[in-house]
């Protein structure tokens, strides 16, 4: 059978990057949740990360640098029927577009949010990402830490980290992720640890950092504060928790506005239809 | 002392003038509910038959500085206040100094003498004065201050001759809905003003002139048209960010798009909202954006990403004086060229302007029909006093309202496509667009330069074709944008050209240049970008000079004009940016000082 439409295109990353794990978990979660191609938008970001739309059978949004969550929230509004995925780096996400992230964790509306995080700008040749250690290129400042801060937002449902080295355990947090938001409970933020071979190679160091929250006896990914104190006290310890780190119960964006059980792209929206209600409105103008 | 005394020595003619047009200044301190007494005036004038036109000059404060209200009432279509000003109510010495200068010769001010009567200057000037302690009868009969209102509104009506029982009939279709004890209080207050003139100004100054009974007209401001243009016109997603004078649209929208299923949000910042914008339009939903000057700034990579990427938006600029927060409440039409050429990079955009509350209805449904059918970014350019003026027009006409959503592909459609290309060329540059849940309109939609697929690609043959391909919309889009409307004697030597809110002044001025003799006539331009450069050569080679009238310091719209017509020297700017909107009687000026130097040249 002839193709239908376009063919993803090959990956532009290096050899070795860690956004290689990020794309082939997320197929394998699409895949098996038996998400077709036709219901998947995937808003990708600026920067080697947000490229990965383009390696997928989808339909595919490149959104402009920082602005990926409005433009996802404004899809899956339109059509909360769509499984609704933003993916991109932390320079994205953390730097020009902290403001949206915060909002959108605030908001909860039921996408999923992944931050491939490297600690660099590597499209650009290897700055300081918002996520780099200090004196890492000249870095003075104190690594941006999105799950305490996601923790830290009441009305944040899902809070999760993987590592891009790690396909069990990420595929399985992709699949999280995605159920999450689409059975309408909100925003599924996933940071994934994808390491820059080129700029800022971190595979063996976070080899060593990692830590599995969910195989900690007794952790509880439901309890907003001791989660919080448990990866407090890990990033004191120089450790990075991973794992499903908290999933609570928060009203989401579309059932605190969506009116109609249809949604927006389908509706009727002909002067036919609705010509008796606009004319008691034009009664307002008297 | 007798009537005719009375008049006589407040220089009134014994026999009462009777006046088609009229216009009343209500001035005070912000939250002394000026707003309140026009309302009432506007209501009683068209219960009269008669058309108002009334604005609100507020500063960017919630409470206190000097605000005032201006309404209009004429037996004609007025779509501007007039040169002077009538009757001014003045609630305090500040709102007398503020209104000064609009005053005609004959003006009569009623004064809140409650702290005492006002400078007899006044008076000496030529003005009658009424010393009416207004907000001390109201706290003395009512125990509140602010009923004064309602005692001004008495005095003004009888001033200007309307029957009591209408000045009653007003009140009551006002407050009845706020409850008894509301109406009682504001009903004491309208025998309270009625006392005062029996034993104060026992004749009315002038009659104001009936039109017949209350007529089918509606009242609408600029924004709540667009914002109704918007829902009639299929628009279900509205995304915004507070900002004067844009919100208006947002908050007329709020209450009533989620009735329709649709979506009014309140976004973060104007980065997000255009950017919400742009996801909810690819996925679907008919959408639109209001901002001013400063969002718009913080829009301006959205709508390039709306250019290449092909995501059919509609944007309201709301604009106001500016650079920076510039004068929030105030009118400018200063970012004309912010709306043509701002961006990096080039990319086909389309900017409409309308000039009535009509046409802010009309032009409304047009830019989300045009968006669609170009899938591009529209403008609908506003200015600040036609978003928040008040006109009275014929209902909208919604049986004209037509939906056109261009090459939107069903799921039909899309079934006998081959191989779909969200970006394919064709010879319009319009490609077919699907939205997300359809099989096989799998595409890429996306800010980087790419191929028909939507993937990127920086290949220079491709690049040349697909920005041909993009550039090329705006010429197909030509024969759908709102044409110019040519008024005044076809045979006028002197041509007037202007958008927006200067289309009730330049229409007046027109008038006076021609009780004065000269013949000219207006070229009311819809689309400014792109020109209409055909219309507008016509118009220009008709005349000997055309004056482009705009609010701002540079003539941008005159800037644009000259470029794309043969005669550069017929174009002479008549600019103003001193916050205020044009009077007629200004642009008259401006113009025969121009022909009249020109004569004697």
């Amino acid at each position: 059978m002839t193709a239908k439409f376009y063919t993803p295109s090959a990956p532009i990353w290096c050899p070795g990057c860690g956004d290689f794990g990020v794309l082939a978990s997320l197929k394998k979660a699409l895949s098996e949740l038996r998400i077709g191609s036709k219901d998947t938008v995937v808003v990708g970001g600026i920067g080697c990360s947000g490229s990965i739309h383009n390696n997928l059978e989808c339909y595919g949004f490149h959104s402009l640098h920082g602005r990926l969550l409005p433009t996802a929230i404004g899809i899956k509004l339109a059509n909360p029927r769509l499984t609704v995925i933003a993916a991109g780096g932390d320079g994205d996400g953390y730097a020009i577009g902290s403001g949206h992230f915060i909002h959108a964790l605030k908001r909860n509306p039921s996408i999923v949010y992944i931050v491939m995080q490297n600690g660099t700008y590597g499209l650009t040749k290897g700055q300081p990402s918002p996520t780099a250690i200090p004196g890492y290129e000249g870095n003075v400042e104190i690594p941006f830490d999105a799950v305490l801060t996601a923790l830290s937002i009441q009305g944040s449902s899902f809070v999760a980290r993987g590592f891009s080295a790690n396909q069990t355990q990420l595929t399985d947090l992709m699949k999280k992720a995605i159920m999450h938001s689409n059975s309408n409970k909100g925003f599924a933020f996933l940071e994934v640890l994808s390491p820059c071979v080129t700029y800022n190679d971190t595979y063996k160091l976070w080899r060593e950092q990692v830590y599995d929250l969910n195989a900690e006896r007794g952790y509880d990914p439901h309890n907003r504060a001791s989660a919080f104190k448990r990866a407090y006290e890990l990033v004191l310890q120089e450790k990075i928790p991973t794992g499903l780190i908290f999933e609570g119960e928060a009203d989401s964006l579309e059932k605190n506005t969506l009116t109609s059980p249809v949604p927006i792209a389908f509706q009727d929206i002909s002067i036919e239809a609705n010509l008796p209600r606009y004319q008691e409105i034009l009664n307002d103008f008297h | 002392m007798t009537t005719e005394l009375l008049q006589e020595q407040q220089g009134l003619p014994s026999e009462v003038l009777q006046k088609n047009d009229v216009t009343i200044m209500i001035g005070g301190q912000g939250g002394d509910g000026t707003l309140t007494v026009v309302n009432l005036l506007g209501r009683a004038f068209r219960n009269i038959g008669l058309f108002i036109y009334d604005s609100r000059n507020v500063l960017s404060r919630i409470r206190g500085g000097h605000a005032d209200g201006v309404i209009r009432a004429s037996t004609k279509p007025i779509y501007c206040i007039a040169d002077n000003v009538d009757v001014l109510v003045a609630f305090d010495e500040e709102a007398v100094e503020a209104g000064e200068q609009e005053l005609s010769n004959q003006a009569i001010i009623v004064f809140d003498s409650s702290k005492g009567p006002l400078d007899p200057n006044y008076s000496s000037r030529g003005y009658t004065v009424y010393n009416a302690p207004l907000g001390n009868l109201a706290s003395q009969h009512l125990r509140k201050n602010i009923f004064k209102n309602t005692i001004a509104f008495a005095i003004l009506g009888r001033l200007m001759g309307l029957e009591d029982s209408l000045l009653e009939q007003v009140l009551r279709a006002r407050y009845e809905r706020k409850g008894k004890e509301a109406l009682e209080a504001n009903l004491k207050a309208l025998s309270l003003g009625f006392e005062y003139c029996n034993s104060n100004i026992r004749a009315s100054s002038f009659k104001i002139a009936r039109l017949g009974s209350a007529s089918n007209r509606i009242l609408s401001t600029g924004n709540e048209a667009v914002a109704f243009g918007f829902l009639a016109g299929g628009g279900r997603f509205f995304v915004g960010y507070p900002i004067t004078p844009a919100t208006d649209i947002m908050e007329w929208l709020a209450p009533r798009l989620p009735k329709f299923g649709g979506v009014v949000k309140q976004a973060e910042d104007e980065l997000a909202v255009i950017n919400m914008g742009l996801g909810a339009a690819y996925a679907g939903a008919r959408t639109m954006v209001a901002t001013s000057g400063p969002g718009q700034s913080l829009m301006t990579e959205g709508v390039g990403h709306a250019g290449e990427a092909e995501i059919p938006i509609v944007i309201v600029q709301c604009q106001r004086v500016g650079p920076s927060t510039g004068e929030p409440t105030k009118n400018e039409q200063s970012d004309i060229y912010h709306v043509v050429f701002g961006s990096h990079g080039e990319f086909p955009r389309i900017v409409i302007a309308p000039g009535t509350a009509s046409e802010c209805f009309k032009m409304t449904v047009d830019a989300l029909n045009i968006a669609e059918k170009y899938q591009l970014p529209v403008f609908i350019l506003m200015d600040q006093a036609l978003c928040q003026n008040s006109e009275s027009i014929e209902p909208f006409d919604l049986s004209s309202v037509k939906i056109e959503r261009g090459k939107l592909l069903s799921q039909e459609q899309l079934d006998s496509i081959p191989l779909y290309k969200r970006y394919e060329l064709t010879e319009d540059g319009v490609s077919p667009r699907t939205i997300p849940s359809l099989e096989g309109g799998q595409s890429q939609v996306t800010g980087n330069e790419h191929n028909e697929f939507g993937l990127v690609s920086t290949d220079r043959t491709n690049r040349f074709r697909i920005m041909h391909k993009r550039m090329k919309k705006l010429e197909a889009a030509k024969k759908d944008l709102p044409r110019g409307v040519v008024f005044g004697p076809s045979e006028a030597k002197i041509g007037v050209i202007g958008f927006g809110s200067n289309y009730g002044p330049i229409l007046e001025s027109l008038e006076q240049l021609q009780e004065k003799g000269f013949k000219a006539k207006f070229y009311q331009i819809r689309t400014i970008w792109p020109l209409l450069e055909e219309d507008l050569q016509s118009f220009v080679d008709t005349v000997d000079t055309v004056f482009v009238v705009e609010n701002n310091y540079n003539g941008q719209l005159a800037s644009l004009i000259k470029s794309s017509v043969e005669q550069r020297d017929r174009i002479q700017s008549i600019c103003k940016f001193d916050g205020t909107s044009f009077k007629p009687n200004e642009i008259t000026r401006a113009v025969l000082s121009s022909v009249i130097s020109g004569i004697g040249a």
